[in-house]
């Protein structure tokens, strides 16, 4: 059996990794994989699963929303775990809303496997439990085990926590931390070696799910945070979910082209945004294929000179 | 600062009840001169005290220019929604003991989305004339019970609308909507749960023509899905869950014209054919072929870090037969739209919010400005 830092073993964790991991997000995906056994985690990644439905089916069909998310957590207990590892903050919520409906109406589950078992799903007891990586890190054990395997250290950097909302609210359905005064990435910024930096919006919207469809009103939402966290004088962003890197990273350039067009003194953003596994990554010593900052849009570089100097 | 409860008081009953010392900070505004000033108020007061008894006794006994707006004191009228630490609470529903024991002393401020009329009293005007814009009547159309009879709600159609039911028009849903901060004209939590406790109304004859109203600009698909107004809402109403059920019941009317709707079924397309978001057709699938022709140079950007995955061939989860058949199943179950949402024991009950009295830090809050720093780090 593989071997944490410390010498205990591992945890056997069932990962669904979720859309974004495998496409557009690869880099949290291999940095997740490449960190998981120095935190004390083995991933038995989920292979025959779909999309949690990023709230949309859960807006759109609501009952199809249900019974995806019921088929995921299934095929997560059948793998003997009692946690279902996430890398995201959506796929977080939605997991863990439809576990909640399920584990409190016997007659609703009854239902929902019934209609799995036909389509030749195991059918899913309600015994597993959704847990985001940073909850699996910020306490405990993993917590414990984080502080020794970061042993690079991020000498200082400056490092503003963004939490965005799906990993606070609703409390009820997520409840790990205090929605209003969460205190699990600043946890982990300073176990890294990390200077925390404090701004009021960390714990609010980046924008994203109406980016699309509400450009405008998405990036003012999106400028807040990354404004504060400048003015603040953060090095760089750390999140906890894909969706909010996107936003941070990829809509930034589109967010200093809309502001130079209000205001032609705009100082462009060059904020970089790191994963939650790649910030911890860098303090843990990965290599740079499995953190591959080359795939942020924002360069990542006067971060890495940073730590280098 | 706390006190052991030690001084015996007259309470309002004429029994003796022990009390604590109270220290509130309250940001005061002069409405003449525009001034704000943060002003730490301390008294003694009895330990079963709210909020608002302490706002009173300032009132009473301290300085009687305070102005705040109450009428019921039992969370029914929804007139004493205000801040605590950034958050909007009803004062009349929030307890002071736990936050006098941990000696936390708490900053009280206005209603956020809403302009100040004069210290912890907001302008509802705005709030109203949205509320008004549902038009929050039944309107007739529906199917008349025979002469003499009643006419027979079933408990499965009442389920739908229970929360939304619920609402006291407090407005504290809307303190902290990041959507309407962004874009004051959205219709916002409140008026759209109100627009869901009509849509979804067996006596109302207008539904669709409702859903066309609330699928406009400022309306169901502008929401960004923050969840403040789930966390915030004293009576359990779920406002964000309501959008949900327009957005539900909108598109099982056909009504999907709004990029929101549009990007919501990709999802539904995306897993039934492949499994996982076809994220690279999303663009042109929400916004359409021009528009997103006009946004090929950002585009291309993107695809330079392996931020536009490739379409095709197509990553397609394994057994993703199992999830197209789940969908044919469901459908012929029939739960579409608002039904699909109200399953399960947490649709339809009232599920206290994670409290953690006694982790408070003292952010000092401006009146409808954002909470200035907090302190950080500091573990429950
Ligand atoms: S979830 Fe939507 S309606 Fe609710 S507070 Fe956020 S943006 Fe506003
Ligand atoms: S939905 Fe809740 S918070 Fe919003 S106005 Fe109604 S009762 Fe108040
Ligand atoms: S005074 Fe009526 S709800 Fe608080």
């Amino acid at each position: 059996m593989s071997a944490a830092t410390n010498g205990t073993a591992l945890r056997k964790v069932a990962y669904y990794k979720g859309c974004l991991a495998s496409l557009s997000a690869k880099e949290l995906d291999t940095s997740t994989r490449a960190l998981a056994p120095k935190v004390g985690l083995e991933l038995d990644e989920l292979e025959s699963v779909t999309c949690c439905g990023a709230g949309d089916i859960h807006e759109a069909e609501p009952d199809y929303y249900l019974h995806l998310n019921a088929r995921i957590l299934a095929y997560g207990e059948a793998t003997g775990s009692d946690t279902l590892m996430t890398v995201c903050n959506v796929c977080t919520l939605n997991l863990r809303q439809a576990n909640h409906m399920l584990q409190n109406d016997e007659a609703l589950l009854a239902r929902v496997n019934a209609n799995l078992e036909a389509v030749g799903v195991p059918p899913y007891s309600g015994a597993i439990e959704v847990k985001h990586l940073l909850w699996l890190i910020a306490e405990g054990e993993g917590y414990e085990l984080l502080k020794q395997a970061a042993h690079k250290g991020l000498k200082g950097l400056r490092v503003a926590p963004f939490y965005g909302c799906q990993i606070l609210r609703p409390s009820k359905l997520l409840g790990f931390e205090d929605p209003d005064r969460p205190w699990s990435l600043e946890a982990i910024i300073e176990a890294c070696g990390g200077e925390v930096v404090d701004y009021p919006a960390k714990i609010k919207c980046c924008g994203f799910p109406i980016i699309q469809a509400r450009e405008e009103t998405a990036l003012r939402e999106l400028m807040q945070p990354i404004a504060q966290a400048r003015d603040a004088g953060a090095d760089a962003m750390v999140t906890p979910c894909p969706l909010c890197h996107l936003s941070l990273d990829a809509w930034q350039s589109k967010l200093n082209a809309s502001e130079r067009r209000e205001n032609p003194r705009h100082e462009d953003f060059h904020m970089p945004i790191l994963h939650l596994s790649q910030l911890i990554g860098v303090a843990a010593g990965l290599e740079a294929s499995e953190l591959k900052f080359k795939r942020h849009v924002v360069s990542v570089k006067p971060v890495l000179e940073k730590l280098e100097a | 600062m706390p006190s052991e409860p030690t001084a015996a008081a007259a309470s309002t009953n004429g029994a003796l009840s022990p009390t604590m010392d109270v220290a509130v900070k309250i940001w005061r505004v002069d409405p003449e001169t525009g001034e704000r000033a943060l002003k730490t108020y301390e008294v003694e007061a009895p330990e079963w005290v709210t909020l608002l008894d302490v706002l009173d006794i300032i009132k009473d006994r301290v300085d009687g220019t305070l102005a705040y707006r109450k009428s019921c004191r039992m969370m029914i009228c929804g007139s004493c929604g205000m801040r605590m630490d950034g958050a909007a609470v009803l004062a009349c529903k929030t307890r002071m003991a736990d936050i006098v024991a941990a000696g936390h002393v708490p900053v009280i401020s206005p209603m956020g989305n809403l302009p100040i009329v004069k210290d912890l009293v907001v302008d509802m005007g705005p709030f109203w004339s949205k509320m008004r814009a549902m038009k929050p009547w039944l309107q007739p159309g529906y199917e008349e019970p025979p002469e003499g009879k009643e006419y027979h709600v079933s408990q499965e159609r009442m389920n739908v609308i229970h929360k939304e039911a619920l609402c006291i028009n407090c407005g504290c849903c809307v303190s902290e909507c990041n959507s309407m901060e962004s874009d004051p004209d959205f219709l916002g939590p409140a008026a759209l749960a109100k627009g869901m406790r009509f849509v979804g109304d067996a006596r109302d004859g207008a539904d669709v023509e409702r859903l066309e109203e609330y699928n406009s600009e400022h309306g169901i698909w502008d929401c960004t899905r923050c969840y403040f107004c789930n966390e915030r809402c004293p009576k359990g109403v779920d406002p964000r869950d309501a959008i949900a059920k327009l957005g539900a019941e909108s598109i099982k009317h056909g009504i999907d014209r709004d990029m929101g709707a549009k990007h919501a079924k990709w999802f539904v397309k995306s897993a039934e054919t492949t499994g996982w978001l076809r994220e690279t057709e999303l663009v042109p699938k929400t916004q359409g072929v021009v528009s997103s022709i006009m946004q090929i140079k950002f585009a291309m950007g993107l695809a330079r870090r392996g931020k536009v995955p490739p379409p095709f061939p197509p990553h397609v989860a394994a057994d993703v037969k199992e999830a197209r058949a789940l969908r044919d199943i469901v459908q012929q179950q029939g739960r579409e739209g608002a039904l699909g949402h109200v399953q399960g024991e947490r649709a339809l009950s009232y599920i206290e919010h994670h409290t953690t009295a006694g982790n408070r830090h003292a952010p000092e809050i401006t009146p409808g400005e954002e909470p200035v720093n907090r302190d950080v780090g500091e573990r429950p």
